[in-house]
């Protein structure tokens, strides 16, 4: 009798069967773990697309991982994508039979609980927008939504130019990457984001080619007039930050390089102008610098203007119904060459041509504003 | 979530059952807005070249994009409008994409219908309008002739400066004279 057959088992795989490493495998190291209080800064803006689900493209919520690809998703989105379409993973098209080729993630969630404590406030706050979305359910609802996004973003950049404004020019940009522990995770990761060109989560990334203006009092005009044209830097940073997204270029940014200029906008010291100064003077109508295309028109100029200046009575007086989109008063843009001379603009001219065409010297264009009659 | 893959799903209380379909319908609408409008965002931030799209009107599910013939092909320079209608099961189901500039294509037909497999069986979730625009836009410059709806514009295709020469004719017929664009 023999019982020491060979059985040849199909299932068994051949014997010399070895795994093939990755060139990643082949050359990866482990990293150090780090002890002492160092703590590495990543732009949120590199974490974004890492923390997003691909299908409703908001933060991942009860995140699912595929078994075999690894690809995450929010349970809901899914679960709905498996149901209604292919039996595929989304991302790259692997098979995924049912449920069961997905798992929960928990340390996953752990972790974006970890970096943004304060989602549900920005989940709130989303809710909000789509409601009142939902309501008007029209373009107009839809562009002052957005508007009240980039404000929000706005009240983000504001913290972070600050920051920028009181760390000696020019010097954070070669700044290393490693630095020592000085706030929370947060804080960190915003001044990174900034020195990096990065953004916040919900921040797009900022139009290319921009045109610096500046906003600040007539001297003619105010009580302030002494000392108004010296404001501090403090001040110039807050609004500068408050205007920079609040102004959105309805001409998208064009390929070509377009040169940055810097512009000062005051009130036209006619009597139909100081009309429109006695409207803000009472609000402290400080400098106020704001980033656009260069290509942007006289025409966007006015505009925003009109806009910027209802914002700030709306916030005057707080129980005013909001005037956005309601008879904006018009203004007419002038430029003073030389002091005490004031060419009126055509709204079609952009601001690029105007510093051409007026203006030549290098430093910041100014600009008066007059209410049209 | 994982107790609950074995129960039986017919031992689930009807009127529960009823429940859970309606409140995903009432959420699908919410949803679906919500993700239209966190693309639109997304577009409008991007510099992305030869393609842009916004709502046409006061609804957020239909909107109207445009986009130019890539560079380095015939349709260089070209410039088509398309619409882009959203069912409410997006981005689960693919949205309706039509040129609505007419447009001489082996993959479009007469009415500005487009063959193209990832708005029907190949769609996935996580195409969004700026793929779909991108890649109708690559579409021009590398059609599939092998299952065209315009079966003249086909065959026409393997000589490019006989192609080029009628689709020029075509656009300054149809759409420069009509100011389609």
């Amino acid at each position: 009798m023999q019982t020491t057959v060979p059985v040849n088992v199909p299932n068994v795989p051949p014997p010399n069967k070895t795994w093939e490493l990755s060139l990643y495998e082949l050359h990866r190291t482990p990293q150090e773990a780090i002890t002492d209080t160092t703590e590495i800064a990543v732009s949120p803006r590199s974490l974004h697309s890492e923390l997003m689900c691909p299908i409703c493209l908001d933060m991942l919520k009860n995140t699912m991982t595929t078994k075999e690809c690894l690809h995450r998703f929010c349970q809901d989105c899914i679960i709905t994508a498996l149901r209604s379409g292919n039996k595929e993973c989304p991302t790259c098209r692997k098979k995924l039979v049912s449920k069961r080729s997905l798992r929960p993630d928990p340390n996953f969630d752990a972790l974006i609980s970890k970096i943004y404590p304060s989602r549900d406030e920005y989940e709130a706050h989303q809710e909000r927008v789509l409601a009142r979305l939902n309501k008007h359910h029209n373009q107009q609802a839809l562009s002052s939504s957005i508007e009240e996004g980039l404000k929000l973003q706005a009240l983000n950049r504001a913290q972070r130019v600050r920051k920028h404004l009181e760390e000696p020019s020019g010097g954070d940009l070669g700044q290393p990457r490693k630095r020592p522990k000085t706030g929370s995770d947060e804080s960190g990761a915003e001044q990174e984001s900034h020195n990096s060109g990065g953004e916040n989560f919900c921040d797009p990334p900022e139009p290319l080619n921009e045109v610096e203006l500046v906003f600040k009092p007539h001297p003619n005009n105010h009580e302030d007039s002494e000392h108004g044209s010296q404001t501090s830097p403090a001040d110039i940073s807050e609004s500068c930050a408050r205007s920079l997204s609040g102004w959105q270029p309805s001409v998208p940014p064009t390929p070509e390089a377009v040169n940055e200029i810097e512009l000062v906008f005051k009130p036209h010291p006619s009597p139909t102008a100081s009309k429109a100064d006695s409207q803000t003077s009472d609000r402290k109508f400080t400098r106020k610098y704001i980033k656009t295309t260069a290509n942007a028109t006289v025409d966007h100029l006015s505009r925003y203007l009109a806009m910027r200046l209802a914002l700030e009575k709306q916030k005057e007086d707080v129980a005013g119904p909001p005037s956005v989109g309601t008879e904006e008063p018009q203004y007419t843009i002038y430029i003073a060459p030389t002091p005490g001379q004031f060419v009126a603009l055509t709204g079609g001219m952009s601001l690029e041509a105007v510093n051409e065409k007026h203006w030549k010297v290098n430093r910041p264009l100014e600009m008066y504003y007059s209410l049209k009659k | 979530m994982s107790s609950s893959q074995n129960v039986d799903p017919a031992s689930v209380a009807p009127q529960q059952r009823e429940k859970d379909t309606k409140d995903t319908r009432r959420g699908e609408k919410h949803t679906v807005s919500r993700r239209l409008q966190q693309e639109l965002m997304g577009l409008m931030m991007s510099d992305d070249k030869g393609i842009s799209a916004f709502p046409s009107g006061d609804s957020l599910f239909n909107w109207t994009g445009t986009l130019t013939g890539p560079l380095g092909t015939v349709y260089e320079g070209l410039q088509y409008k398309l619409s882009l209608e959203f069912p409410q099961g997006y981005p689960y189901k693919p949205p309706t994409v039509r040129f609505e500039t007419p447009c001489f294509h082996p993959n479009v037909d007469e009415h500005g219908n487009i063959c193209l497999d990832i708005l029907k069986e190949k769609w996935s979730a996580l195409y969004d309008v700026r793929t779909v625009l991108l890649s109708i836009q690559s579409l021009l410059g590398e059609p599939n002739n092998d299952s065209p709806l315009n079966v003249h514009a086909a065959g026409l295709w393997e000589n490019q400066t006989e192609y080029k020469k009628t689709l020029l004719e075509r656009y300054e017929k149809d759409v420069r004279s009509k100011d389609f664009s």
